[in-house]
Order: C-alpha cells, then structure tokens, then sequence
C-alpha cells in the first residue's frame, strides 16, 4: 500500500472523519483521497493556525479532526499548539509536510523546517517520521492512538527520505 | 449598548445550544452571566474562537452554534470570514462585540476606530446574513432572525465599556473541554 493510502485507513480506522489544512504537495496525496471519499469532511483554511482551532472545534464537539500542513506554515501554529491544543488538552494528530532536507531546491525552506522536532519537544508534543513504507502503518496508527489517549497533539513528520523530494519547476 | 445586556439577551434563548466566548471580557461577561457546561470560555489562542466555533459547528450540524468574538481578535483572522463563508454552516450565528478598542490590553483603539467596517467584510467574504445593531432591541431582533433563519450569521454588534471591574472566572480549562464536549457526547 502506498504510504498515503495507509494514513487514509488509519484515520478511518480511529474514526477521524475531518481534516483541516493548508495545502501542500505531501500532504495532498493523502487530502486528495480523502476529498473522494465521502465518508471523509475535507476543511480547506486560509491560513496554518486557522486550521489548527478548527480542527479543535471538531473535537470539543464530539468529534475527531486530523490536521495537514507543510513546514514553512508550522511557524503559524505556535501559539494555537500552545495556547489552545496543548492548554485544553485537545488532541490532534498534525501531518506536516517536512521540506528543507534531502534535495531541497528552495534554500529559505530549509531555516523554518529544521528547527521544529526541536520546537515540538520544548512544547512537549511528540512527533515521529517514519522513513520507509512498511513502518508507516505502526507510526500512524501509533500517532493517532497515542494522541487521543495523552489527549495531546502528536505529529507525524514527512521527509523526503520516505515522500521523495520536489522537483523545481523551471 | 453594554455586552452583558447582549449577553443576557443571548442566554436567555438557548437551552443546550453551545455559547463559544473570545478570550478576556467576553468570557468574564459570559462566566458572570451564569456558568453552564454548553458555555466554551477561551483564555488564548486569540483570533482562533471563531475558527472553533466553525469546527464546533461543522462537527454538530443540528445544534445552533453561538460564538462572540472581538473586533481586535477578528482583525488578527479575517480569513476565518473566508473560510466560514467557504463551509457556510447553516447553524453558525457569529456575533462580534465591537468596542473600537483592544479592551483587554488597556483600551488601545483598534482599526474599526478608523472606519475599517467588519460587516462589510464579512459581506465581502461571501456571507450573505449580515445584520448591525447599536441597541439592545436591534441586536434582539437580528438574534431571533439568526436563530429562524438558516445562517451563517455575522451580527456585528456597537457596544460601549463602562470600565467596571470584572471578576475572573473559577474555570479550569480542561474541566471546561471535557464539560463542554459531554454536552455532544453524552
Ligand atoms: C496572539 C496574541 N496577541 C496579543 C495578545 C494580547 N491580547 C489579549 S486580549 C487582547 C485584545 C483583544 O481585543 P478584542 O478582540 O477587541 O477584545 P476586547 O478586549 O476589546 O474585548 C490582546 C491584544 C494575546 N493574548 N494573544
Ligand atoms: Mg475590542
């Protein structure tokens, strides 16, 4: 199975019938199937932060909200991470579209990724990058449990070892 | 016209239906209003509350959903305007208390001072239902339309602040969520 198709099924799996985001090219490999699915509510956000509170809308009204971003729009969730997700206990699981390594075109890419498996773990939200194809089901699946019994955020980091790199356009 | 008479007002119609309040005076005002678990105070996240209430209001699509934001805290996410006209959940009823002013942080007056018109950027966004009021009995009236009418709603509300002195509220957020959510969940 293709690593995106993993997620699709886990998050069916645990019962996470929305996503919210702001699109990027990783992580739209997984919206795009989740838009075709009915089962599935697909929330498109103007902006990173926007998503994250009404990803939390979602969950303190019963429900349960997965949500997508790329690096370069993780800087916009701080304080909502913060404030709002870690404060009430609120969990989420975030996918974060991981750029700025392996191939990397864009160079100001690179400064706003590194620097955030260092600010998840000063916030104390755990986070994990499977690497090949055959662990993502255990990291997802893991994730999303391990997120809704802490009643924390757990991200899951994508990096181009696993999703390939992009290309630039020219 | 005062938010706590909005408040009140606005209390006196809902039985279950969820009340979400932006952080600083609309939770004091709400809490004082009377505490119940439908009620989501905010602490933070300032900007966010209507983007919650829009989850809040897509994950329970049979519940009316009130949220009362500030003019300062939607000037710092107008693009959840978009975003909501985007979903156009029929049971969102977004209010905005419009004091012209950052209240909480000393009064610093905020750019509605200087004409920037909340309305019509909620029209601009595409949300059709956009109601004003400077009174008590107007803001009543836009209410009772909210509630009969299929929304969203935008009702931007004038109000003046007295400078009374507000008590803080005994919440504990997380009691708050998990109160709050058990009100969808039984
Ligand atoms: C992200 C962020 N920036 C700044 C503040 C400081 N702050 C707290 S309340 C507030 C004013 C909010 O203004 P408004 O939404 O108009 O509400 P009012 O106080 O007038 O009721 C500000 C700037 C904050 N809490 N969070
Ligand atoms: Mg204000």
């Amino acid at each position: 199975m293709h690593w995106s198709d993993v997620v699709v099924e886990s998050l069916r799996e645990h019962e996470v019938w929305h996503a919210t985001y702001v699109p990027d090219a990783i992580n739209w490999q997984v919206l795009s199937k989740l838009e075709a699915d009915s089962a599935f509510t697909v929330i498109p956000a103007s902006r990173e932060e926007e998503a994250v509170g009404i990803a939390a809308g979602i969950y303190a009204a019963g429900g349960r909200a997965a949500m997508f971003m790329q690096s370069s729009g993780f800087g916009n969730t701080i304080n909502a991470l913060a404030q709002l997700l870690t404060g009430y206990r609120i969990p989420v699981p975030l996918f974060i579209g991981m750029r700025g390594g392996l191939s990397e075109f864009n160079e100001v890419q690179v400064p706003s990724a590194r620097p955030i498996p260092a600010i998840l773990d000063t916030l104390h939200i755990q986070h994990y990058a499977p690497e090949r194809e055959d662990e993502v089901q255990k990291y997802v699946d893991g994730a999303i449990e391990l997120a809704y019994a802490s009643r924390m955020p757990v991200a899951i980091l994508w990096y181009a070892q696993l999703v390939g790199a992009k290309r630039a356009t020219s | 016209m005062l938010r706590r008479e909005g408040i009140a007002a606005l209390v006196r119609r809902v039985d279950n239906e969820p009340i979400i309040a932006n952080l600083g005076p609309a939770t004091f005002d709400l809490y004082a209003s009377g505490d119940r678990d439908a009620n989501l105070y905010t602490w933070g996240a300032m900007g966010l509350v209507s983007s919650i209430a829009l989850g809040v209001a897509m994950a329970a699509p049979d519940r009316k959903v009130f949220v009362m934001d500030g003019d300062g805290s939607l000037l710092m996410n107008l693009g959840s305007l978009a975003t909501i006209a985007r979903q156009a959940p029929p049971n969102l009823v977004h209010i905005v208390w419009d004091n012209q002013m950052w209240y909480e942080t000393g009064g610093q007056p905020t750019h509605t001072s200087t004409g920037t018109d909340l309305g019509g950027v909620a029209l601009a966004s595409g949300i059709r239902n956009v109601a004003r009021a400077s009174t008590v009995e107007a803001f009543e009236e836009a209410l009772d339309q909210a509630i009969r009418e299929p929304g969203p709603w935008f009702i931007h509300v004038d109000i003046e602040e007295t400078g009374e002195p507000r008590q803080r509220p005994k919440v504990v957020v997380e009691e708050n969520l998990v109160k709050f959510r058990r009100t969808f969940t039984g």
